[in-house]
């Protein structure tokens, strides 16, 4: 296989893992970590 | 094809016994908390996470990648492998740091350091990365051990790549990090055994440490003595541009936090140490041993290329130090030698899987999807994410070799793209999560254009490795300091909170002015002594210690100092160089200094937090105890 292809491909997989990190990490946020902030905030 | 005795089974079936069964005993430590199933309660002492640093330094692949670059370079390729000088100045600057903070990973440490939904994104971005680079690094160790198999006993790659990882599951599932720990110091021992056996079998193969040397002055290749024997500035396979960049990567790279891919099992390490003074002694030991066994190999890698000189083909030579030991040791012996193999195996499999069960369980499953989740029941998710990397990485393993091999290439492009910033959000308050997201992203553009596609267009040449990192480093820098100057600095709240914390390093101006107008830190007095403040201060109090000084400054400079005096020293006394006793020795009278100078106040920086270690222990065991007596109440009931 191609040299570039497969670094590609490689790359684009841990990337991939990683943006579905940041994806769980946004959705964690606006469910449970935004609205605690906010409730201590309105305190 | 190796032939086993009985003997050698014995001997391999022996340490296998002692390795996994030695780990498996600490399974009633493991269940007691999350904190006990990743960082075995905080409480080791520095010898343990040091054997624990030199384990997970070699794994199976560790031997052939070392022999490659000792057999192709000689003695100066001793500095690829100084990349592990990254612990020098990190033991006493970002370990010191991180151990301050509590947090479990450097994901963790993101939201410690930086606020608001930038910091959120990191950690997610983070731990995302980890799992997938702890099942990639599971995969290709995997596979070479794999091929160990394959070339010792004829059997199937994937032979090699199941049982010993399905092995290891079996106490990582069960210990956690307790049997990681433990059985990296069994398997430390033995390895440290086998690699000294080889050298020395070696070595007398070619007929003693003077005649290796004597054999490469006839051949024409002394050169292969010289550890700075560069072939110019610029030009050469060895420029002195490239080894200075070597020097830079690793060594400056101390100062920050993920500058090597090491730093993230190492977080591990650091964590689970009982004090700061624990954690730091660990980490440099630990790196200290590990350009020991650099030596170690080096000198018997010659002394294979003596015996062996005109090997082309990389695949071939690398397999050197496995040749040495299965084709030179005496029957029996062999199966001591395997037994270290797998040693070394196992203690990089086990720390991995329970590290990326770690990022799992704490920065994912805690974090985002239950955050109320019981001590018991994140253990069982821990056991579960184990268990679900041991799969995934069988799978990526077999189904991706080719791809593996490659995106080693790529992953090293990735900590060049990121390794300022990685040092900028330890030393510079005003750098921001957004900064540092930028710089990951900009890499995943920068690095493709810089390495193929300018090139390619013809709008750059080619550029060698070190030109490359200079020039991804500059680009990256070009997004990312824009990017953190046009968004807002992180909350001074959440700064002055984390630096009271930790006490960083660097440029923290308003942070600490603001901390001391808060009353939260006392302002830096200079300690009044009469006759003015000796060269070597060694008596401090806390408070004073958790400052910066001159002896850290010190211990800064002389730590890199006394690695290089080692790496050189030891390969060329066990080549019979008597300028590499006197090396030894200048590394010795060096690490004994170091040691003079900074641990009076090593001492002093632990001792507040060793009793803070102990309340959270004596609150964590009160804890627990309720939890499991509310849970047998519920069972009998």
């Amino acid at each position: 296989m191609d040299r570039g292809l497969v670094t590609l491909i490689g790359m684009s997989i841990a990337y991939v893992a990683s943006f579905a990190g940041l994806a769980f990490a946004y959705w964690g946020w606006k469910k449970h970590l935004r609205p605690e902030a906010r409730k201590e905030e309105s305190r | 094809m190796v032939t086993f005795t009985g003997l050698d089974w014995f001997w391999a079936g022996a340490f296998l016994l002692l390795m996994v069964g030695g780990a498996f005993f600490f399974y009633r430590l493991a269940r007691r908390s999350e904190s006990d199933f990743f960082l075995a309660g905080r409480g080791l002492p520095w010898w343990l996470p040091a054997s624990s640093v030199f384990s997970t330094h070699t794994a199976t692949d560790t031997p052939m990648w070392v022999t490659g670059v000792i057999y192709a370079h000689g003695l100066r390729g001793l500095w690829y492998t100084f990349f592990t000088a990254w612990t020098a100045i990190a033991s006493f600057v970002s370990a010191r740091i991180f151990r301050r903070s509590l947090a479990y990973t450097q994901a963790e440490w993101q939201v410690m350091r930086f606020g608001g939904l930038g910091a959120e994104l990191l950690r997610g971005w983070m731990a995302g990365w980890q799992v997938f680079m702890n099942m990639f690094i599971l995969g290709w160790v995997g596979i070479a051990m794999g091929k160990v198999g394959s070339l010792v006993f004829g059997w199937p790659v994937w032979v090699g790549l199941v049982i010993p990882s399905a092995i290891t599951a079996i106490y990582t599932l069960a210990a956690g990090y307790w049997g990681v720990v433990m059985g990296d110091f069994l398997q430390g021992i033995v390895a440290i055994f086998a690699i000294t056996l080889v050298t020395l079998v070696g070595l007398s193969a070619v007929g003693g440490p003077a005649e290796v040397s004597a054999r490469l002055v006839e051949m024409g290749d002394a050169w292969r003595l010289d550890v700075f024997a560069f072939t110019g500035l610029f030009t050469g396979d060895f420029p002195v541009a490239w080894w200075l960049t070597m020097l830079v990567i690793a060594v400056v790279g101390g100062f920050g936090m993920g500058t090597s891919i090491d730093w993230y099992v190492e977080a591990q390490r650091i964590q689970s140490a009982k004090s700061v003074r624990d954690a730091s002694y660990g980490l440099w030991a630990g790196g200290a041993l590990t350009l020991v066994r650099n030596g170690f190999w080096a000198a018997v890698i010659l002394a294979f290329f003596v015996l062996a000189p005109n090997i082309a083909d990389v695949a071939d030579y690398e397999l050197g130090w496995f040749r040495m030991g299965f084709e030179l040791l005496p029957v029996g012996m062999v199966g001591v030698f395997m037994g270290a193999i797998l040693a070394i195996h196992l203690s990089t499999i086990s720390s991995h899987l329970n590290l990326g069960a770690l990022y799992f369980t704490r920065d994912l499953y805690q974090r985002y999807i239950n955050p109320k989740a019981s001590e018991r029941t994140l253990v069982w998710m821990g056991r579960a994410a184990t268990f679900v990397l041991l799969l995934g990485s069988f799978f990526y393993g077999l189904m991706m070799e080719e791809i593996t091999a490659w995106l080693i290439f790529a992953l090293w492009l990735m900590m060049a793209g990121i390794w300022l910033p990685n040092i900028l959000q330890v030393v510079w308050w005003r750098f921001n999560a957004w900064g540092y997201l930028a710089s990951w992203m900009a890499n995943l553009g920068v690095s493709w254009l810089v390495v193929w596609i300018l090139p390619a267009f013809g709008v750059i040449p080619p550029l060698p490795d070190y030109g490359q990192f200079w020039l991804l480093m500059a680009l990256g820098a070009a997004v990312f300091i824009p990017a953190t100057l046009l968004t807002r600095p992180e909350k001074m709240d959440h700064l002055v909170h984390y630096y009271v914390q930790t006490r960083p390093l660097g440029w923290w101006g308003p942070v600490q002015r603001e901390a001391e107008r808060r009353g939260l830190i006392a302002p830096e007095a200079k300690p009044v002594q009469v006759g003015g403040r000796p060269l070597i201060r060694r008596t401090w109090t806390p408070e004073e210690a958790e400052g910066w000084s001159r002896e850290d400054w010190i211990a800064i400079v002389l730590s890199p100092v006394v690695y290089a005096l080692i790496i050189i020293g030891v390969a060329r006394l066990l080549l019979g160089q008597v300028d590499g006793a006197l090396i030894t020795l200048g590394a010795l009278v060096g690490a004994f200094a170091l040691y003079w100078v900074i641990d009076p106040k090593l001492r002093a920086v632990s001792v507040e937090y060793e009793t803070k270690q102990a309340r959270y222990l004596e609150e964590l065991e009160r804890s627990v105890r309720w939890d499991e007596s509310a849970l047998d109440a519920r069972v009998e009931g």
